[in-house]
């Protein structure tokens, strides 16, 4: 009980600031509304960062470096617990307070260009004639005099069925000797009698280059892209953990953009995990 | 008078800001708190001119001439990407069709209010120096029929991009650097919010 009221006392006294606000310093519209719901929601990904980091105030406002409420221990602690899916046990427990208290005590924030965070884009496309789910992951990479989202990798069903990860038993029993070259490769034909498993013949440690992949089937036109579902954020810069953002297009002061998963996560486990997301990092 | 007194402020920025610019090409906290403003206004001219192009009493004719304003707001290549709580699926329009389509909507009076709330993200350069940021807004749409039954109603979600360039032009002989700032893509999402 005590914990439900540590979370809804902040929440609810954010929104009450943020009426009074917006009758002082609003200036967009002319119409008297209670927006008290909309200055609550974490309304972009970059507001997520700058309310995460506690680089902007209540109000939205960014705060100077030279502002001694910039990047406030304590003022952090009140607002990293709202940027939370408060509707979610996994992300609203023992497991968040202590993420909270990690990223105070070591004094841990997100950069914008920082890395280790990807974009996933949730898609919809054509595949042969049939619609099909494709998860496009983005990483933000430094170019020229700026910065642009680029793609570094996809998930598809389809293109993980045609690299089963098969029995270690059985792979070891596709291979071609090492005197074949003395006989000019002359067994070389094993490797293509069987088309499923020719993948076997490769490099213990080959892995699918599963974006080419994806490159090639939308030049040969069996791709075709219909329409992005959704979008979210994975993010593994913070040491030790790992969390996800997502998009909460709901009623009430815990809306937005808010994490949606929460696991801790041994930077040593981390490089694997990360792999699936930038293979070629 | 609130807009002379931003180009007069653009005016010196730019003066004065030029030549350490060229040098330092990464902007103070305080010039692009400057640029968020202009950028600002320009989000709110077209709140303006979507209220104007809504609203069943602007003349025919007047809401051509403000959909050529507004129009003007814009980058040339930028797109309007709409979906609904009901209807999920981005459906894509230039800018010119988007305001057409809101100047023709078959209500008989229509109110369009704007929430006073705006959020206005860091700059971000992309690979060719261009700064983008994004500015969100929020907007309640009420459609009423002939007998004056509010029949249809949202409030939507408008993050805007903008566009912050570093321009020259010449002017009694002299170069004088300033910022051209241009609208791009709005992605115009519903929210559950009435």
């Amino acid at each position: 009980m005590n914990k439900i009221l540590k979370i809804i006392v902040p929440v609810f006294a954010l929104a009450l600031c943020f009426n009074v606000d917006a009758q002082v310093l609003g200036n967009l519209g002319d119409v008297e509304m209670d927006e008290r719901a909309l200055y609550t929601m974490t309304k972009q990904m970059g507001q997520f960062i700058n309310r995460f980091n506690y680089e902007e105030d209540q109000y939205g406002k960014k705060l100077n470096q030279n502002d001694a409420s910039f990047r406030n221990p304590d003022k952090r602690k009140d607002v990293l617990p709202l940027l939370f899916d408060l509707e979610n046990p996994r992300t609203s427990g023992a497991l968040r307070d202590f993420f909270v208290e990690d990223l105070i005590k070591n004094n841990q924030f997100m950069e914008f260009l920082g890395g280790d965070w990807y974009s996933e884009v949730s898609a919809k496309f054509k595949w042969k004639g049939k619609d099909v789910d494709v998860s496009i992951i983005l990483a933000l990479e430094e170019e020229g005099l700026g910065s642009k989202w680029v793609i570094t990798n996809v998930f598809f069903s389809e293109f993980q069925k045609y690299f089963p990860q098969g029995e270690l038993a059985e792979r070891e029993k596709h291979f071609l000797h090492p005197m074949s070259h003395e006989l000019d490769f002359m067994n070389i034909y094993k490797v293509f009698s069987d088309k499923q498993i020719v993948e076997y013949y490769a490099s213990t440690d080959y892995q699918p280059d599963y974006l080419t992949l994806f490159f090639y089937e939308i030049k040969q036109g069996n791709l075709v892209f219909e329409r992005v579902d959704s979008v979210k954020f994975h993010v593994f810069q913070i040491k030790n953990w790992y969390f996800e953002v997502s998009w909460f297009n709901r009623d009430g002061y815990n809306s937005g953009w808010l994490i949606s998963n929460l696991f801790y996560l041994k930077d040593e486990e981390k490089a694997s995990l990360i792999k699936l997301y930038q293979p070629k990092k | 008078m609130k807009k002379v007194l931003f180009a007069i402020a653009f005016a010196f920025f730019a003066l004065t800001g030029y030549q350490a610019f060229a040098q330092e090409p990464e902007l103070s906290p305080e010039r692009k708190q400057a640029i968020d403003s202009l950028a600002l206004e320009k989000v709110r001219d077209l709140s303006k001119y979507i209220k104007l192009i809504g609203s069943k009493n602007t003349p025919w004719s007047e809401a051509n001439r403000v959909i050529d304003r507004a129009e003007e707001l814009f980058a040339p290549d930028a797109e309007i990407g709409v979906s609904s709580l009901a209807k999920k699926n981005i459906e894509y329009f230039k800018v010119r069709p988007y305001l057409e389509r809101l100047m023709r909507l078959n209500y008989d009076r229509v109110e369009i209010d704007w929430y006073k709330i705006q959020y206005v993200s860091d700059l971000q350069r992309q690979p060719d120096g261009t700064y983008v940021g994004v500015i969100t807004i929020f907007q309640t749409f009420k459609g009423y029929d002939a007998e004056g039954r509010l029949v249809y109603q949202d409030t939507t979600k408008k993050d805007i991009t903008v566009y912050v360039k570093r321009k020259e032009t010449q002017i009694g002989g002299r170069l004088i650097g300033f910022w051209d700032v241009l609208l791009g893509d709005m992605r115009v999402k519903e929210t559950t919010i009435k």
